[in-house]
């Protein structure tokens, strides 16, 4: 790159003049954190770790436990990636091998649009058509065919509940995690393929063979999904049944984190340490997110760098 | 006869293409009941639904969404030129010093402020500017959603930047331009059609975000106001509460709103492959 080589004096002021305004991203995430962390000191201090062991909402006692919401959080981010990774990877391969022409830049547009799409709209359309779908011809098969399995075991009354809510976090989040997976796919220098195809490979076995090699780059980017599907939070409201009580069953109404918050933080005020609970329960979801990103993009580039060369 | 190995082949394609349309057809199927559903919402309520008061719950008229549509105007027009401008320095800080350190720490966090969820967000500017102004408003939501749009906007300008072909930088420096100079009269107006497709980019991202204004714009409904420091309404906000409440008329105003949002957001959309279409450098 021109310039960067010798950081000469005119160099010096133009990095200078920059500076004040580029660094407002690292200002943004600094208080962002730090605003996170010390609201919800109180509640660690107050309640310890016993904040997490039960499953409790009761301000006006002020007794609380985050142990439903933290693991409905956990459950329906990974059935969305569950959903996410049965749909991404056939959209990805077809994106990439079956379809050409104006078709290709048809269906990558639609890819385009489904990730742009405001998550209200995914929002309403899940919990008036998707919620109703899905408990009619997947929970309740599921449930009369193997309620000895515990996840199926309870019968779904109204269909509002982690699982559907998973299910529609996930086909939110089907457009990122595709385009990640495409990206990393399409990136394999063609040299792989055409080994492939010399060797007499069909394209089964060549997809079968690239994906193997774009392997990390997949799980990194089903990572990333996941660490998006954490922090839903409209979808999440509309479709996980916004109830406190923990069950093994996936049929059952639960919580998420983003979803107790959504519902209860506009009236924490009014109590003295629910405010603060609800702080230390997105800094587990923050950090949670945080990290999870952070491995997920580097663990892409460092597979780019050694596989694409 | 097919061996194994062919029909495996064909199984493979049809699962593969299967599986694929299953994961196409959520957005058409979104696309068509929101319309069918929104317009017949808007067809009954006339202009009226772009000029009047949201209904009462119990009331037989659709009414409209007058409040929720300034609210959107108003929290866009604030939070853009914030994202933007802050964006965009970020953006020439890394696509013109890409090995400083300060432009490696600027894109990992980038990275990890998207990844911050939005509810967080909403809280933090409730903590930090709901309260110490002791008022919902429309500031408070347009800081909210201006934080959130940053991330993403630095994204699409440090992309764009970056796709500028080194000859043209190289070709400035060559006839004496300060590094300044390079920048706004030649990688800016090269560069220019990219950059436009990030505003309009982070505009739909703008105004469709929900989760950010939960806490932070308040949810004032009974008139229209553009006043920065007074509370206000978003449609992404009014669909929101209106879609989990039990009343039917609220939830016809909330199909036709979301009507609205996703005509809108198509139409930003189209516009961003409109100018990407027209760029072939």
């Amino acid at each position: 790159m021109v310039g960067t080589i010798v950081f000469s004096k005119r160099d010096k002021l133009f990095f200078l003049s920059l500076l004040p305004l580029s660094i407002s991203l690292l200002a943004v995430l600094v208080v962002s954190v730090t605003t996170i962390a010390l609201h919800s000191l109180d509640a660690f201090q107050h309640f310890g770790l016993a904040l997490f062991a039960s499953s409790i909402w009761n301000p006006e006692r002020e007794v609380y436990g985050l142990l439903a919401p933290v693991i409905g959080s956990l459950t329906t981010s990974a059935i969305a990636l569950l959903t996410a990774l049965i749909l991404s990877i056939p959209l990805a391969i077809t994106i990439a091998e079956y379809l050409q022409g104006a078709l290709k830049s048809v269906v990558s547009s639609i890819v385009e649009l489904m990730g742009g799409m405001p998550t209200i709209v995914y929002a309403v359309w899940a919990s008036q058509y998707l919620v109703p779908f899905l408990k009619q011809f997947a929970m309740e098969p599921l449930h009369s065919a193997l309620p000895f399995i515990p996840l199926f075991s309870c019968k779904p009354v109204t269909g509002f509940s982690v699982f559907a809510a998973g299910v529609a976090i996930g086909i939110s989040i089907v457009p990122y995690v595709t385009t990640l997976i495409l990206e990393a796919y399409q990136s394999i220098p063609v040299m792989y393929r055409e080994a492939c195809y010399g060797i007499g490979a069909t394209r089964y076995e060549s997809i079968k063979i690239l994906l193997s090699l774009a392997r990390p780059a997949i799980i990194a980017a089903l990572v990333l999904g996941f660490a998006r599907a954490l922090g839903e939070t409209t979808i999440a409201v509309t479709t996980v049944g916004n109830s406190m009580y923990l069950s093994s069953c996936l049929f059952a109404p639960g919580y998420t984190v983003s979803a107790l918050i959504a519902s209860q933080f506009a009236n924490a005020y009014l109590y003295q340490y629910a405010e603060t609970v609800l702080y230390s329960s997105i800094l587990v979801v923050v950090l949670i997110a945080i990290a999870l990103s952070f491995y997920g993009s580097t663990t892409i580039v460092r597979w780019r760098l050694r596989v694409v060369v | 006869m097919y061996s194994w190995r062919k029909l495996r082949e064909k199984l493979f394609t049809c699962l593969i293409i299967a599986l694929s349309v299953l994961a196409i057809a959520p957005v058409l199927h979104i696309i068509l009941t929101v319309f069918a559903n929104g317009f017949a919402v808007i067809a009954k309520a006339g202009t009226s639904f772009f000029t009047d008061l949201p209904p009462t719950p119990l009331s037989k008229e659709v009414g409209g969404i007058a409040p929720s549509i300034a609210g959107t105007l108003l929290m866009t027009a604030i939070s853009l030129p914030i994202a933007v401008t802050l964006g965009l320095f970020a953006a020439i800080l890394t696509a013109e010093l890409p090995s400083n350190p300060l432009s490696l720490a600027v894109d990992a966090i980038a990275k990890s402020l998207a990844s911050i969820p939005t509810i967080a967000v909403s809280m933090i500017v409730y903590t930090l500017v709901v309260v110490p102004m002791k008022s919902f408003s429309a500031l408070a939501g347009a800081v909210a959603l201006a934080v959130i749009a940053l991330p993403y906007t630095y994204t699409y300008f440090s992309t764009a930047l970056r796709s500028v072909p080194s000859v043209y930088r190289e070709a400035a420096f060559a006839i004496a331009m300060s590094r300044w100079g390079a920048v706004v009269r030649v990688l800016i107006p090269v560069a220019r059609k990219a950059l436009t497709t990030g505003v309009l980019m982070t505009v739909a991202r703008v105004m469709g975000e929900t989760a950010a204004l939960l806490f932070t714009a308040g949810r004032f409904r009974t008139g229209v106001s553009f006043s920065p420091t007074a509370p206000a309404d978003a449609i992404p906000l009014l669909i929101f509460d209106y879609i989990l409440s039990p009343y039917a008329v609220w939830h016809q105003v909330a199909w036709g709103a979301t009507a609205l949002l996703l005509l809108a957001y198509l139409m930003v959309f189209l516009a961003t492959k409109l100018i990407v279409k027209e760029v072939r450098l």
